[in-house]
């Protein structure tokens, strides 16, 4: 198989843009272009992660993100979600038909309805969507269950929100700048119990672009390749019914992204992990299906401090999506946040530690019905 | 052309006012067909793509979600690819590529629509943005009209000989449709019945424009070692190209339509064609109206620019002419949009596999299909062989 790296990056803060989306896009293309000394015409082929209904209201989302994202007249798709956008980039590369792939993924919050006026379209209008089925009420049944289960505690999931944030103070592209304690979590209101409103992720603009090259072309393009060493992706039954909620597929999409990076033990082995947690407890419960902790310990593995910035496993240096969340780009994001601690470039949100391998992950559909997990080495 | 990817199996479903099923179960119906169609189970599966116009079209989004059970694939990995209008062909692109990395061994391609539970010209309407081009846009036959008599206009085409062209186009496609188990629209038409039907845009008439449908349209794509053990016949990807232009509609000159053109030479550079009306055996031409089919000609090198009518008033592309088009009856009489371009690709396979039945072009070798999208944006084409 041919290896495939990522030879540039670019993204766009969280906070609203008074950009128009083309110009947004555009310029956060043009920055990745620009890192890696290319122009439009020398790269070999457009991939954009962008989604219809999140996108101020445009059917068919890839008419209008055409242009900004460098597309005209060349050589390119569309991807519903931005990690598809992205390992679909690396196919076409490993294919050996294309040496450069230019990926954007592209999503303006700020213009659109609330996510759940967006996840509830998930649901089938006869059964689920009835009954009020969205992200966040199904997100509130998967922790009353691993609360229950396994004897997690609000603190313990509060304590995931009082980490980003404050990781999330020192990303400078982080959405939410706000330093919160645990009791202000637990005293903040309650919006689909017993989920709180700041266990909840925000809804964000984002912008963001990766420039993948083939290992050939990419010493041409940067001093500081980041490989794609794993892949891994699965998805579960429709109806939050038919499945373990605290059993679901992202087994399955880690243990794929492992066997293909060669990794056996996550826990020693990976060095910093950015998690899509749209919901704090979900980092938690994730963590534990990615196996970097035990069935059930993903409450002592906060209470430990070891996924703090200065841990031993960092999770989410970032912020995450509890500080940023622009629904489609999200999972880029992640790439991009591991991939710049590979490079040791992260800024003031770089972990303490050497880090050679990273894990990006990225989740959507209800109580994560659809799992990716990327395995990034530089 | 990097590695040899075949595809191994298709599937389509009944396409038409489909009300006996629900939208999950009329996938189901394409998935299964294409299972006994390769003889394999669901197990043998690594990956599916599966992809609609856009999702919202049936008041549901990232319907990967709704369908993953419907898949069959509950428990791998899924893309979801879409484009629009030319989606079909996006998806047989990202189903080639899938294996052609090397990341999967067999991978199923799905595409999909119910259009009766939904408003497609509302949904269309909105393709547009909704400061400049929502306003004056009235779905897809306004922006078709205008390319169409731009094109007239530019290559200084009588408007009776377009018409009556155009009317030759509707009546054949519709004839070919006879042949087809799958079509949605059964009716004779003569060349009267199209000059005379209701306008729509002027010059557009009802038996110029495509329906409605619904339908559903599933191929399995594999490695060449996979392929030859598994099928006895399999059909050989040789070429594709996708291009997109402009989103404002005005910007571009559709009259000679650049997308369109450009897919064309990438798809017949890849595939190494030099004079594709020779060449090609048979194409499924994306051809939601009549006249834009005379356009694809014309992009696609058949015939010279601005001679798509004489051509076809020659007969060159019906059944038993120089270079059959739409032995299907075409996307005139068969359109649920996120799984046409995927049809024109399945039909493409089932010629060269020499499986298309009474429709079946006689020997039949070397098969173009083709899929448009966007407000006249995008095009992507398909090359299919018999031959490794």
């Amino acid at each position: 198989m041919r290896r495939v790296a990522i030879a540039s990056m670019a993204q766009s803060s969280g906070g609203e843009s008074r950009d128009s989306l083309m110009d947004f896009t555009f310029r956060v293309a043009k920055e990745a272009l620009d890192k890696a000394g290319m122009t439009r015409d020398e790269v070999g082929c457009i991939m954009i992660g962008s989604s219809d209904i999140f996108h101020s209201g445009l059917s068919c989302s890839n008419s209008f993100d055409w242009d900004g994202t460098g597309a005209f007249l060349k050589e390119g798709s569309r991807a519903e979600e931005s990690i598809f956008a992205f390992i679909y980039a690396c196919m076409r590369i490993m294919s050996g038909q294309f040496d450069t792939v230019l990926v954007t993924s592209l999503v303006k919050g700020s213009e659109n309805p609330d996510n759940d006026a967006c996840t509830s379209f998930f649901a089938d209008p006869f059964y689920l969507r009835p009954v009020g089925m969205n992200e966040t009420t199904a997100a509130a049944m998967q922790m009353r269950e691993y609360m229950w289960r396994y004897s997690i505690t609000e603190e313990q999931c509060a304590k995931v929100v009082e980490k980003n944030l404050g990781n999330a103070l020192y990303n400078p592209y982080a959405h939410i700048k706000k330093k919160v304690t645990i009791d202000d979590v637990l005293s903040s209101p309650t919006i689909s119990d017993p989920l709180k409103v700041l266990e909840c992720a925000p809804k964000s603009d984002g912008v963001v672009s990766v420039l993948l090259a083939s290992e050939e072309k990419v010493g041409e393009l940067t001093n500081r390749p980041v490989w794609l060493k794993g892949y891994g992706c699965s998805i579960d039954h429709f109806y939050p019914g038919d499945r373990d909620l605290l059993d679901g597929e992202l087994k399955t999409a880690a243990a794929a992204a492992y066997k293909m990076a060669g990794i056996t033990d996550p826990k020693k082995e990976i060095d910093v992990a950015e998690i899509c947690e749209p919901y704090a407890f979900q980092e938690l419960l994730w963590c534990e299906q990615l196996g970097l902790c035990g069935e059930g310990e993903g409450g002592t593995l906060i209470d430990s401090g070891v996924t703090r910035m200065n841990g031993t496993l960092p999770v989410n240096p970032s912020g995450g999506v509890l500080a940023m969340n622009p629904y489609v780009s999200r999972g880029l994001y992640r790439i991009v946040e591991a991939a710049l601690q590979i490079r040791g470039r992260a800024g003031e949100h770089q972990v303490d530690k050497d880090v050679k391998t990273a894990l990006a992950h990225g989740t959507q559909g209800f109580a994560g019905q659809c799992h990716s997990v990327v395995i990034l080495e530089g | 052309m990097g590695k040899p990817v075949a595809i191994i199996g298709t599937g389509q479903t009944n396409h038409g006012r489909r009300r006996d099923v629900s939208y999950p179960e009329l996938v189901r119906e394409a998935v299964v067909a294409a299972f006994e169609d390769a003889g394999i189970t669901p197990q043998d599966i690594d990956g599916v793509v599966s992809g609609t116009m856009p999702s919202m079209m049936e008041g549901i989004s990232l319907t990967h979600f709704y369908f993953a059970d419907a898949l069959c694939q509950v428990g791998k990995p899924i893309l979801k690819v879409e484009t629009c209008g030319s989606t079909g062909q996006s998806l047989g692109h990202c189903g080639y590529y899938w294996v052609a990395s090397g990341m999967g061994d067999i991978v199923l391609v799905v595409g999909h629509e119910k259009m009766h539970e939904g408003d497609s010209q509302a949904t269309m309407t909105t393709v547009f943005d909704p400061f400049f081009q929502q306003t004056f846009a009235a779905g897809a036959p306004g922006i078709f009209t205008m390319q169409c008599m731009e094109w007239m206009y530019r290559f200084n085409i009588d408007e009776q000989k377009a018409r009556e062209a155009a009317a030759l186009v509707s009546v054949s496609n519709h004839d070919n449709a006879f042949d087809n188990p799958y079509a949605h629209i059964k009716i004779r038409v003569t060349v009267d019945d199209v000059k005379s039907a209701k306008v729509i845009t002027y010059p557009v008439r009802l038996l110029d424009v495509c329906p409605n449908s619904d339908g559903a349209c599933a191929v399995i794509f594999a490695s060449e070692e996979k392929a030859k053990k598994i099928c006895k016949k399999p059909a050989w990807i040789k070429g594709m190209g996708f291009r997109g232009e402009e989103f404002f509609f005005g910007e571009s000159d559709k009259s000679v339509w650049p997308s369109a053109t450009e897919a064309a030479k990438e798809a017949y550079n890849m595939a190494g064609i030099r004079d594709p009306l020779k060449e090609l055996d048979v194409a499924e031409v994306y051809n939601p109206f009549t006249y834009q089919e005379m356009i694809f000609y014309e992009c696609f090198g058949f015939c010279p620019r601005g001679e798509g009518p004489d051509y076809v008033l020659k007969g060159t592309f019906k059944k038993g002419g120089k270079l059959p088009c739409d032995p299907s009856g075409g996307t005139l009489c068969t359109n649920p949009i996120g799984a046409t371009g995927l049809i024109r690709l399945a039909e493409s396979v089932l010629q060269v596999t020499g499986k298309a039945g009474d429709r079946q072009v006689e020997g039949a070798k070397l098969a173009l299909s083709h899929a448009m999208g966007g407000t006249d944006q995008f095009n992507g084409i398909t090359i299919v062989s018999s031959e490794l």
